[in-house]
């Protein structure tokens, strides 16, 4: 049983990271952290079940914390950026190259 | 037996949003896919006896923060033609699950030698709100504190950089 929401874990984190290595859409490569979040969410809450403990649950909810402060954090820059180039092109945002 | 069918349905729901995630070249449909991979994952809290994390995840996840990044989008009111090109997005999906295979086989491995345990209903109270709670404010007090500090400095953040006015323009 826990190892299949572990498997599904284990997908869902790597179709995140698929989505992070292939998108050049900066909107679909925030989602995919997001999605990438999702997956250690399910593991931990996984894992919580199986030792019957509440860490989990804890860990859990300190993650979508940080998602929804990460979320607003980069929606921020995102406008900004947008704003300063019109684009949404993750290619175009590379203001740190030397 | 009813329970195996609720999780089938609701990972193949997940696996599906996500890959429509993937796939999608409009962000718009990114998002809606990814809210039904949310709700499904919600759904596969339910059956591990999450309640807790099962509402938190219908309403900051689901409701909140989708709807934030849905909002985003459609304030920016992205055309086809503001969409970057990806020519070349097929051969990179390709391969990128070329090399993802290997890990993904490795990581199956791993979780095949965690120890099982049977789907039934645990103790009445597990993963209430009440004993999340008791976790949270005994064991886990000081992360709690450093999480609020971080959703302020987010707060104080987002508000320079969105709100910015910009002189001499």
């Amino acid at each position: 049983m826990i190892q299949d929401y572990l498997i599904l874990s284990i997908i869902l984190f790597c179709l995140g990271i698929l989505g992070v290595i292939t998108r050049r859409n900066v909107f679909t490569v925030f989602m995919s952290i997001e999605l990438m979040l999702n997956a250690a969410n399910l593991a931990f809450i996984a894992f919580s079940r199986l030792h019957e403990s509440m860490d989990g649950h804890v860990l859990a909810m300190m993650i979508m914390a940080v998602a929804a402060a990460e979320a607003a954090l980069a929606l921020a820059v995102v406008i900004l950026l947008h704003k300063h180039k019109g684009k949404l092109d993750t290619n175009v945002f590379s203001l740190l190259r030397g | 037996m009813f329970s195996e069918g609720l999780f089938y349905a609701f990972s193949v729901l997940a696996v599906l949003g996500a890959l429509g995630l993937v796939l999608f070249r409009h962000p718009m449909r990114g998002a809606m896919s990814l809210v039904v991979t949310m709700i499904s994952l919600a759904g596969l809290y339910s059956l591990l006896s999450a309640k807790l994390i099962f509402v938190l995840q219908l309403i900051v996840y689901a409701g909140a923060i989708m709807s934030l990044i849905i909002f985003i989008i459609m304030f920016l009111n992205i055309q086809d033609n503001d969409l970057p090109v990806e020519e070349k997005r097929f051969a990179y999906t390709a391969g990128g699950i070329v090399v993802l295979i290997p890990v993904v086989y490795f990581l199956i491995k791993i979780a095949g030698t965690i120890p099982g345990v049977e789907a039934t209903i645990v103790g009445s109270g597990f993963g209430g709100i009440k004993e999340v709670g008791l976790v949270l404010f005994q064991d886990w007090l000081l992360p709690f504190e450093i999480v609020s500090l971080l959703l302020l400095v987010t707060l104080v953040g987002a508000v320079v950089l969105a709100g910015k006015r910009r002189v001499g323009k």
